[in-house]
C-alpha cells in the first residue's frame, strides 16, 4: 500500500473527485481528514464504511471555505487531532460559468475567494504543522481549463491557472524543507459537475480527447495517491494533466 | 518554565541557537534560518508551545523577537 501510516487531509471530500481521492487514499493505507462543506447522511455512511472497510481512520471536517472563521476553526480541530500531517490533497473547488465580456467582478470575487484564496490560507496553516515532520506533499488542483482555457469559464480558468503558478512558487520554497508540492490538471471527468453538460458540448468534449471519452475520478485519484506517496518523492513542482489526450 | 523562558526556546528550537544573548535584536531575515518557511516553523512552535492559533496578519506582522513579544500579549500570553 502506498500510504501506510500515513494521515491525509482531502478537502472537497463529500463528492465528486475529492470523495474518490479520499477513496483511494483510504484503500492505500492512509488515515484520513475528510474535509467536506457540510455533512451529509450519504458521507456520513461512507466514512464509516471505509472505517470498517480498511480499519483506517476517517475523521470528518466540516467547514465552508468562504467562511475565514470557519477556515481558522477547522485548522484548530485538526491541529488539536495532534497527528502528523503527511499529505494534503487541496481538491475543494466550484464554479460559477459566464463568458469574458458577462462576468461579474463579484463573480471573479466569490470563484477566487472559494478556489483559490482560502485554500492558499488553509495550506499555509498546514504547512506549519507538516514542517513538525519536516516532510510532506501537497497535491493541488489545477485543471486543464487553467492551461488551455475554456470559453465561459473565465472566472474558474484563471483561478485553476493560479495553481498552477503557486504550485511551482510553493514548491521552490517548500522543497528545502522536504515538502513536495505538485498539482494535477484534469480534463473532462465524469462528476456531478460536467453531468448537467449540453450533450453537444459533452459529445465535443469526448471527441477532443484521444481516448474518446470523459475520464473516471478514480482514475484522477490514482495519480494523486501516486504524487503523494513516496513513490513520487523526486517529483516536485509539476503539473500533472489527467486529460485523456487533449 | 515561565512563559518568556519558552518562548526563547522557540526561538532557540526553530533556529537551531545555542546562544540566547544575540535574541533581543533578532530580526527577521537577520539570520539565513529565520526565512519565510523558518517563520512560518517558528509559529508552529510558538503555537505549540503556548497553545494559540495566530491569525495570519500577525504572523506576517511578527518582524523580530521584541515585536513577538507584543503580538503574543494579544494572545493572552505575558511575557
Amino acid at each position: 500500500m502506498l500510504l501506510e501510516g500515513k494521515t491525509a487531509i482531502v478537502t472537497g471530500s463529500i463528492q465528486g473527485i475529492g470523495r474518490a481521492v479520499l477513496i483511494e487514499m483510504v484503500k492505500n493505507g492512509a488515515d484520513a481528514i475528510a474535509c467536506g462543506q457540510r455533512e451529509t447522511p450519504e458521507f456520513t455512511e461512507l466514512a464509516a464504511d471505509l472505517r470498517r472497510e480498511y480499519g483506517r481512520l476517517v475523521v470528518p471536517v466540516y467547514f465552508d471555505f468562504s467562511d475565514k472563521d470557519g477556515v481558522k476553526a477547522a485548522v484548530s480541530e485538526i491541529r488539536k487531532a495532534g497527528k502528523p500531517i503527511d499529505i494534503l490533497a487541496n481538491v475543494a473547488g466550484m464554479t460559477i460559468d459566464a463568458f469574458f465580456p458577462m462576468v461579474t467582478q463579484e463573480q471573479l470575487l466569490t470563484v477566487f475567494q472559494i478556489n483559490f484564496f482560502s485554500q492558499i490560507a488553509f495550506t499555509q496553516y498546514i504547512v506549519k504543522l507538516m514542517l513538525r515532520n519536516g516532510k510532506g506533499s501537497i497535491v493541488n488542483f489545477s485543471s486543464v481549463t487553467g492551461i488551455e482555457g475554456n470559453p465561459g469559464q473565465l472566472a474558474y480558468g484563471a483561478a485553476k491557472a493560479a495553481w498552477v503558478a503557486a504550485t511551482k512558487t510553493m514548491s521552490a520554497e517548500l522543497g528545502p524543507k522536504g515538502i513536495r508540492v505538485n498539482a494535477v490538471a484534469p480534463g473532462s471527468i465524469a462528476t456531478a459537475m460536467t453531468a448537467d453538460l449540453p450533450e453537444d458540448v459533452a459529445a465535443a468534449q469526448i471527441a477532443k480527447s484521444s481516448l474518446r471519452r470523459f475520464g473516471q475520478p478514480d482514475e484522477v485519484a490514482k495519480t494523486v495517491v501516486f504524487l503523494a506517496s513516496d513513490r513520487a518523492s523526486y517529483i516536485t513542482g509539476q503539473i500533472v494533466k489527467i486529460d485523456g489526450g487533449l | 518554565m515561565s512563559n518568556l523562558e519558552k518562548y526563547i526556546e522557540a526561538f532557540k528550537t526553530t533556529f537551531e541557537l545555542g546562544d540566547e544573548s544575540a535574541l533581543p535584536a533578532l530580526k527577521y531575515q537577520d539570520i539565513e534560518a529565520w526565512d519565510s518557511v523558518g517563520h512560518m516553523a517558528l509559529i508552529a512552535e510558538l503555537e505549540d508551545a503556548f497553545d494559540i492559533m495566530m491569525d495570519t496578519d500577525d504572523i506576517i506582522d511578527f518582524s523580530s523577537f521584541e515585536i513577538g513579544k507584543e503580538i503574543m500579549a494579544k494572545y493572552d500570553v505575558a511575557l
